[in-house]
């Protein structure tokens, strides 16, 4: 049991934060496929860093992890640029640029991969290794009976996401700026008529999804893969958006779906462990989070409700 | 100083292919109402955006408290104390009322004395407090999802109000309003006099500005043909100059001569998503040369009959019958092929598609036929050949002719271009839902002598229509709805107006 809540809290919680990062765009209108392209870009970023720091920090020391998750955060706000050029300043069809971002992230960072491998690190390897990050128990409370799981062998960034997490919540939700960005996704023109850059929140709103989308998939890296490379482009940005959708395009809602998924996920690999199967039906478990994703979305989407204005295309002289 | 508060010289501005605004000049008095006439497509609105800062004017000035105007932005024009409700309302249909209107200029307080957040427990009693004092009846804490029209245009004044707005601008304000919501609204606009402000109101309904304006400024495509006070000019003389011609208000009508039964509706039930009947066991027969109108107050089941005979709505009970045929569930293509022209109530959603030119707009019933469609491929010269007889026939104007993007065009010429596309499929029975709504008289006047022309053919014609002067003069029959059920059918001639109107409040027998 204990096992289940450590495996899932530490996949659903990078799950979520990416999701969060697809909140902001799609609440400001921008359609947002480009999660997986973003979380993929921003994880290798923050892997660079890493590998190309490798020299100045001590083996065991956690400072570069952190630093790698401050990098991969640029990193991701800065890739998304390409997505929010393309669907606000050229207002390229929507789902067409996220497709395309997420091809172009896969083919450039492997590409990348090897080329610095090869030419600075002076090695022939299509990943780079990250050290490995520490994990936290927290005595006595580890030792309560059920949720113990919560508090042991948690993964350091966990609490970093929680506290994103909080930080975009409050900004969606409660500032002025997160005021504007929904109302956007709702209807545009109102944002124009009230005198504010329509653009502008959408270009920030579209970085911002960057940015959390990084951090996720650099979570992802140190946590799921423990090393960075394409295999890092395996569908969670895709979960993320069937738990922004699932959570219907509201924070707290899609904390609960992440969590749904992350624990099933983790509770098919424990069954598996029990009962001694192969390893090939772990692959079978990978699919679980997705077909619980299409169940879920059979029933629920009927109550579910996209941002009015989502993917449409902004245009001042349109009436 | 001027006397104007507002000044507009020799303003002229272009869109591609038309002239909307053409050397303009006029002159707008501080705490006046004053009323701005023309027809659709006549530049009203585009002369007041300019006013508002959403165009720049190609060439000529304007003057606000005798200052050049030299930004043109909304935020500019906000910060002289202007605001502008615009004819389709620019609201956030998930926030509240409040939200709405402190949008952009979002009120914050401190938390804990240093985290910023918008402030709207506070917000919500100043304009709880700003309603009251200009009767506008709205609670600052409903969603707009949730208010019908008339309050969500009452959003929008108080979103000017707040903004401190003493020049306001109206769009057509009364389009989209029922006839006790008009007179509510020009209350309001008389309280706001009241208090100082001046009120610019474009319309083109003339009771309208007989009733509250002072001054009165007539366009005519582009150009301003008269300013006049309203207390010394004639209803009749507005309107000539407004359409540059005579109008007639009554249609000349030929002689009842009814043909043989060519749609039948037999007890039709029809229920909406709760289940509950919205028309609720109704029967009647239109015959040829015959205009039968249901007449009723909105909301009574008179739209869902419409939809029902013209497929787009499922029959729960009884049938409908077209040319002799039944055609209760047959598809909506089906129901077209067998002698059915539609002009549905909602042209923008229902009757066109926006995005498309005129020329295939027009041709959206036709066409996959030959001649515009051989072996697969279409013929886009035999469209548009086939658009320019259509456009002149049915008087449709617009910026690039057949090119135009329907999106672009004025209401009314949408409007006309929908009923031009359905009489010329020449189908033996056509429904009109709403057909003027929203249209000036040069267009009513247009599309009801169309009307009257398809009488004449000997088409049967199943009028729906909220305005109880359309009906009395065109129907021969008039069937009155009251909550889904006809409650009285009766020759148009045996029913006086005033009769009419009882047994649409539901109240004879
Ligand atoms: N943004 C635009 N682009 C192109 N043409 C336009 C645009 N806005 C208005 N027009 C055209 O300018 C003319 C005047 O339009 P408008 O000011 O909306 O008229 P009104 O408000 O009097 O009905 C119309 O022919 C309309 O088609
Ligand atoms: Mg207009």
């Amino acid at each position: 049991m204990s096992d289940i809540i450590v495996n899932g809290m530490s996949f659903s919680l990078p799950l979520f934060i990416i999701a969060v990062g697809g909140i902001y765009s799609e609440r400001s209108g921008v359609t947002n496929l480009a999660l997986e392209g973003f979380l993929g870009a921003g994880a290798f970023f923050g892997a660079v860093f890493t590998a190309l720091t490798a020299g100045m920090f001590a083996a065991t020391s956690q400072l570069p992890m952190y630093l790698s998750m401050v990098v991969a955060m640029a990193g991701g706000a800065l890739y998304a640029v390409i997505h929010a050029v393309l669907c606000i300043k050229f207002k390229a069809n929507q789902v067409i640029s996220g497709v395309v971002v997420n091809i172009l992230a896969m083919a450039l960072t492997d590409f990348l991969t090897s080329q610095i491998n090869a030419g600075v690190l002076g090695q022939s390897s299509d990943k780079f290794v990250l050290n490995v990050s520490t994990r936290l128990t927290f005595q006595p409370l580890a030792s309560l009976p059920v949720i113990g799981g919560f508090f042991t062998n948690v993964y350091p960034f966990e609490f970093i996401i929680i506290a994103v997490a909080v930080v975009a919540w409050y900004a969606m939700y409660k500032t002025r700026f997160g005021m504007r960005l929904r109302a956007c996704g709702d209807n545009p023109y109102a944002v124009d008529a009230a005198g504010c850059n329509v653009a502008r929140i959408q270009f920030i709103a579209v970085m911002v999804s960057g940015a959390l989308s990084g951090l996720g998939g650099m979570c992802f890296a140190y946590s799921v893969f423990g090393n960075f490379s394409t295999s890092i482009y395996t569908g969670y940005g895709y979960l993320a958006i069937a738990a922004m959708i699932f959570g219907n395009w509201k924070i707290p809602a899609t904390l609960g779906a992440c969590l749904l998924f992350g624990f099933a996920r983790a509770a098919g690999y424990s069954l598996i462990q029990y009962l001694g199967l192969p390893g090939a039906y772990s692959d079978l478990i990978m699919i679980l989070p997705y077909v619980l994703t299409l169940l879920l979305l059979m029933f629920f989407s009927k109550n579910n409700r996209a941002p009015r204005a989502l993917g449409e295309i902004y245009d001042k002289g349109k009436r | 100083m001027s006397e104007y508060i507002v000044e507009m010289r020799h303003v002229t501005k272009r869109f591609p292919g038309i002239v909307a605004n053409d050397d303009v000049s006029l002159g707008i008095k501080k705490g006046e109402i004053f009323a701005l006439l023309g027809e659709n497509g006549a530049g009203k609105s585009t002369l007041m955006s300019i006013l508002f800062g959403m165009y720049e004017p190609d060439e000529g000035e304007v003057y606000v408290r005798g200052k050049k105007v030299e930004h043109f932005s909304p935020n500019h024009a906000t910060a002289m104390n202007i605001g502008m409700v615009h004819q389709h309302f620019k609201l956030v249909s998930n926030y509240t009322v409040t939200e709405n209107i402190i949008l952009g200029m979002e009120p914050q307080k401190r938390l804990g004395g240093f985290l910023p957040v918008v402030d709207i427990k506070n917000t919500n009693q100043k304009i709880a407090d700003l309603s009251k004092k200009f009767r506008l009846e709205v609670e600052p804490t409903k969603k707009i999802e949730d208010l019908n029209v008339s309050m969500q245009q009452r959003v929008e004044i108080l979103k000017m109000l707040y903004r401190e707005a003493e020049i306001l601008i109206f769009d057509e304000p009364t389009a989209v309003l029922t006839p006790q919501e008009i007179e509510f609204l020009l209350d309001i606009i008389r309280e706001m006099r009241r208090n100082g402000k001046t009120i610019i109101l474009i319309t083109h309904k003339l009771e309208e500005i007989k009733q509250v304006a002072d001054r009165c400024a007539i366009l005519n495509r582009g150009k301003v043909v008269g300013i006049c006070d309203v207390a010394e000019t004639s209803t009749k003389k507005m309107a000539e100059l407004m359409v540059g011609r005579e109008v007639s208000f009554t249609q000349e009508k030929s002689p009842f001569r009814p043909g043989e039964v060519k749609l039948t509706v037999d007890h039709l039930v029809v229920k909406n998503a709760d289940g509950f009947p919205v028309v609720n066991d109704v029967s009647f027969s239109v015959r040829g040369g015959e205009i039968f109108a249901i007449a009723g107050v909105a909301g009574n089941g008179q739209v869902e009959i419409a939809d029902a005979v013209a497929g787009l709505t499922k029959v729960s009970s009884g049938t409908i019958t077209l040319g002799g045929k039944e055609i209760t569930d047959a598809a909506v293509r089906a129901r077209n092929r067998q002698g059915l022209a539609y002009i549905p109530e909602d042209r923008q959603s229902w009757g066109l598609i926006l995005d498309f030119t005129l020329s295939e707009n027009l041709l959206l019933r036709r066409y996959d036929q030959e001649p515009y469609c051989v072996k697969g491929v279409l013929h886009r010269e035999k469209f548009d050949e086939k658009s320019r007889q259509l456009i002149e026939q049915f008087d449709i104007r617009s910026g690039q002719g057949e090119k135009t993007v329907v999106r672009s065009m004025s209401g009314g010429n949408q409007q006309k271009a929908i009923v031009a596309r359905e009489i010329d499929q020449d189908a033996p029975c056509i429904i009109f839902v709403q057909p003027t709504r929203g249209l000036d008289i040069g267009a009513i006047e247009n599309i009801h002598r169309q009307i009257l022309e398809e009488r004449a053919k000997g088409k049967a014609i199943l009028l729906v229509s909220l305005e109880l002067d359309e009906i009395m003069s065109l129907a021969d029959t008039i069937g009155v709805i009251y909550n889904g059920q006809l409650l009285k059918i009766a020759p148009a001639d045996t029913m006086s107006t005033n009769e009419v109107g009882q047994y649409m409040m539901g109240v004879k027998e």
